[in-house]
């Protein structure tokens, strides 16, 4: 075991060289930034005052409302958005209509910020084509039961048009790896439709879709110009407190701002450790 | 709303768009120079500055919409007069971010670093002591009234504006005449403001301004808070950053802004749908811009070419034309240059208060800080 | 004709019965298969309301100017338009190559070499997601505005470092992607197979991987070319002609074009990842094991 495998580790290695080198240079190396500035205050000493802000009631509600929103949108976006690609994979639809949905979400799971805000405004907002069209033809005024798109509700429902379609283009291959086969093979032996899923399709998905349930929640925490748009600003969320301390003028604390998408890292290091250890355990069965 | 009819006519324009693209791009777009101009004559580059300037090749703008103070007829008139290249960053951006362009291309000399600036007042100060704008005085210095100037020459005011509703009237039959009257509830779910009142300035001027209306004053901001709470509580504000757009689908047929984007709304709208204009009987707040070259320019002398010529007689009435009042009109009211067909176009704004620098730094403070937690719009 | 009763002595009587049962499932089944399928039909046209809807409403306000479909015919005299839009589908193209050409061989290897390395991987992929693009764009600026790699001082050289940062915007949806398209087939076996036939490692990415992934590296091409061409802040920050921030632009201050300018690169994205999905369709390569 010598010199042979010493190359070949050394092989090993370099193999995943391009990859780190790119990362280094044009993700970590900018992100240094954001460590070094968490941790000065307006005129650039050292201090920890940023983190110690970060612990005050506010923040931590703002950051609940962020990981609410997104959890929220994770599970709606993962639960609608296979159904909808199973519909159009396995579900005896023709094959055109796969395609057409695999083209059309790849374009709308980035559909975001203004325009989509202003599109659903025109949509549900309170002049909006499906406002008017319930209130005129079908006699029920949402708005003054209580609904508002300006409202955490409605920007979960705006947030579900960029997520349900990142779940189905992610989600697409694993599904056509459920071979046709197995379930005819499952039938044949007299399982039942629930029991093939319990037993055999959700064990073999069920690694695909925690990691996209993962991809989800980072896509919709990550997601500030949709949030802004909608609410100017007012909408208490993570993206939307940093940018303002890095945009605003009297707000303006560029340490705070760091510390802030600091706290974020940390949120989604602990998500992707949880979606680690969950993955472990489903993925058992597949070694 | 006609859908069927809609799609056919739809359906023809498809067919027929070919024809319409080619008849209309031999007409090319753009009003640029329409008559140059009115009453004062064309403005004439400075020869050394000129040279200087077209060794260099490229002036570098930020944050100027091109219908905000018709900017955009400023910005193709130099363009000709000088030959110089515009580069134009971040249409959409507030002074907060013109200020943070400037520190992050500190070491840039590339295209992303501007080389002038156009933020509100406050800010005009606190980037001086940062370093991050050098002086330069144009040649109209003088002209410039001395409340509107850095002594040092760092920065120095351009144009200013007063706050207006911007109504739209086919959704909104009675148009409120004052602040007072935003709070009835005909106005439910219809006032919005134009920006996000913890960095835009015009909307920390709104909410002022809506305070100066009921009991405030230029050094008391806190009523204005409360106004804004109250018309949230009513149901009458939606917190959205209310765009044309906004105002001309009726979403938030009422909104406040500058009068000069205002007016540009209701000419470039054309009555479709119309729109009306309202400078509120009281509480009439005025704010200032102010410009600034930046300290890290790549294009220092074109910098200088561009304030010579927005302080000229033509940049000044390039601006009024846009509706904003430009800092030199007195002075050029005096001497006859100014532009009457436009100068008649200005709305009554008698009574405007222009705030000081540091009754600006404590209201945006007040508001900004206070805005969350009085008014919260907390978004349920 | 039923199993019980009669007391039928033919040898071919219990084959009947069996097939009779085998019919009876079948029949079961194809009824089974067919309600499925109305359900899902159902799922489907939810979902293309869900989508469709708001984009009819952008269309149907855009043409309430005047004249008739003037939102359209302003947007697409500006010269600009066109402009930026070509830029950022260069971009995006350029952008989808580089990302395919770092993601796949790596994903590759950590799947089939150094497994250990995968967490690792995974987090540096999701980094991007975390990441504020404004911040990132901010830290680009300060790291190659001088020093050793001075980038942002040329246009090249910006519009190599936004190639740059949408290749790393692009790595959690292409590494995903790839991800998953390699768990499902059998790397293992294949690369063997490819070995034992003596084949080099480029020779097996080119030939046996990469059309393996076909499916996969559309989903992500095709994610990728949406996030650039719709793509604001950091365009915005490093000053390049993009289309995000032209929307941005003309967005401010014209109420109708905002909304055609909008509607129109939804389309012309549409179809162009329509053209990427014809140009990638082809029979899919099997090879024993894999299936």
């Amino acid at each position: 075991m010598g010199p042979l495998s010493s190359r070949r580790a050394f092989f090993n290695w370099l193999g995943v060289v391009p990859f780190f080198l790119f990362s280094f240079l044009f993700l970590i190396l900018p992100t240094f930034y954001l460590v070094i500035g968490s941790f000065q205050d307006k005129n650039g000493a050292a201090t920890i005052q940023n983190y110690a802000d970060l612990l005050g009631p506010q923040t931590v509600r703002t950051y609940l409302n962020s990981i609410e929103i997104s959890a929220v949108t994770a599970i709606g976006g993962c639960i609608f958005g296979f159904l909808l690609a199973y519909a159009v994979i396995l579900g005896g639809l023709p094959r055109r209509l796969r395609t057409a949905l695999m083209t059309f979400s790849g374009v709308a799971s980035n559909f975001a910020g203004v325009p989509l805000a202003f599109a659903f405004v025109f949509t549900i907002g309170r002049v909006g084509l499906v406002t008017v069209f319930l209130k005129d033809v079908l006699g029920v005024n949402v708005y003054a039961a209580g609904f508002s798109i300006y409202s955490k509700i409605g920007l979960e429902i705006v947030y579900l048009y960029f997520q349900l379609p990142l779940m189905v283009l992610i989600i697409a291959p694993a599904i056509d790896g459920l071979r046709r086969e197995w379930r005819e093979a499952a039938e044949n032996m007299g399982a039942t439709p629930s029991q093939y899923w319990r037993l055999v399709a959700l064990p073999i998905l069920m690694p695909s879709f925690l990691g996209s349930a993962i991809l989800l929640f980072a896509n919709a925490f990550g997601a500030q110009a949709t949030a802004y748009a909608l609410t100017g600003g007012s909408i208490d969320i993570a993206t939307i407190a940093i940018s303002r301390q890095m945009r605003g003028d009297v707000l303006f604390n560029e340490g705070l701002g760091y510390a802030l998408a600091m706290g974020m890292v940390v949120i989604m290091g602990i998500s992707i450790g949880l979606y680690a250890l969950l993955q472990r355990r489903s993925e058992r069965w597949l070694r | 709303m006609t859908t069927r009819h809609t799609l056919t006519r739809w359906a023809g324009l498809l067919a027929t768009s070919t024809l319409v693209l080619a008849a209309c791009s031999s007409t090319g777009g753009g009003g640029a120079s329409a008559g140059a101009s009115a009453a004062a004559g064309a403005w004439t580059p400075p020869a050394d500055l000129l040279a200087a300037a077209k060794g260099e090749g490229t002036l570098s703008t930020i944050a100027l919409p091109h219908s905000w103070c018709n900017y955009g007829e400023a910005l193709s008139t130099f363009a000709a007069a000088t030959g110089l290249k515009l580069n134009e960053l971040l249409p959409d951006g507030g002074s907060g971010d013109e200020i943070n362009a400037i520190k992050t291309n500190k070491d840039n000399k590339g295209p992303q670093a501007p080389d002038v600036v156009d933020v509100g007042l406050s800010f005009g100060p606190q980037a001086k002591t940062d370093g991050l704008i050098t002086p330069y005085k144009v040649k109209t210095w003088d002209t410039i009234p001395a409340t509107a100037k850095d002594a040092d020459g760092a920065w120095y005011g351009d144009y200013y504006g007063v706050l207006s509703f911007e109504v739209n009237t086919k959704v909104v039959k009675t148009v409120p005449a004052d602040w007072a009257d935003l709070q009835k509830p005909d106005y439910k779910g219809q006032v919005a403001l134009a920006g996000d009142p913890t960095v835009s300035n015009q909307a920390i001027s709104g909410v002022w301004a809506a305070g100066i209306a009921s009991g405030g004053s230029l050094d008391d901001a806190t009523p204005g808070l409360k106004f804004f709470k109250d018309l949230n509580a009513a149901g009458n504000f939606v917190p959205i950053i209310a765009k044309t757009a906004n105002v001309a689908s009726g979403e938030t047929p009422i909104r406040i802004a500058w009068t000069y984007n205002a007016l540009a709304d209701k000419d470039s709208l054309a009555g479709n749908p119309p729109i009306q204009v309202v400078v509120p009987k009281t509480g009439r707040f005025g704010g200032m811009y102010v410009q600034a070259i930046s300290a890290f320019a790549p294009h220092p002398n074109a910098a200088k070419l561009w304030m010579e010529f927005l302080y000229s007689d033509q940049g000044q009435n390039l601006w009024l034309k846009g509706y904003c009042n430009p800092i030199r009109y007195d002075a050029m009211v005096k001497a006859g240059t100014v532009d009457t067909a436009a100068q008649a176009k200005l709305p009554d704004t008698s009574g405007t208060q222009l705030p000081t620098l540091d009754q600006i730094t404590k209201a945006s403070d007040v508001i900004t800080k206070g805005w969350a937690t009085e008014v919260g719009a907390t978004v349920k | 004709m039923t199993a019980a009763g009669g007391g039928s002595t033919s040898p071919i009587a219990p084959y009947a019965v069996v097939g009779e049962v085998l019919d009876k499932n079948r029949t079961a089944t194809r009824r089974r298969r067919s309600l499925g399928t109305i359900i899902w039909w159902i799922v489907f046209l939810i979902g293309v309301a869900y989508f469709l809807v708001p984009l009819w409403s952008t269309l149907s306000w855009s043409l309430q100017a005047q004249p008739f479909g003037a939102a359209y015919t302003n947007t697409l005299d500006d010269p600009q338009f066109a402009a930026t839009l070509l830029y950022s589908f260069t971009i995006g193209i350029i952008t989808v190559i580089v990302s395919i050409g770092i993601i796949v061989p790596t994903a590759f290897w950590v799947r089939l070499r150094v497994p250990q390395l995968r967490r690792l991987v995974e987090f540096i992929t999701l980094l991007p997601f975390v990441i504020p693009p404004i911040i990132l764009v901010f830290g680009l600026i300060r790291s190659y505005s001088h020093g050793f790699l001075p980038l942002t001082n040329t246009d090249i050289g910006s519009d190599a470092l936004l190639v740059a940062a949408y290749t790393v915007l692009s790595f959690p949806y292409m590494y995903r992607a790839v991800d998953t398209g390699l768990r499902s087939i059998d790397v293992q076996s294949l690369t063997e197979a490819s070995q034992s036939l003596g084949a080099g490692w480029l020779r097996i990415l080119w030939e046996v991987i990469l059309p393996n992934l076909r499916v996969s590296l559309l989903a992500g091409a095709f994610l990728t070319l949406a996030i650039v061409v719709g793509e604001y802040t950091i365009a915005t920050f490093l000053a390049r002609p993009a289309f995000g921030p032209y929307l941005a632009l003309i967005g401010g201050n014209k109420a109708y074009e905002p909304a055609a300018v909008s509607l129109i690169s939804f389309a012309l994205t549409w179809a162009a990842m329509g053209v990427i999905q014809y140009i990638g369709r082809g029979t899919r390569i099997t090879v024993a094991g894999a299936r």
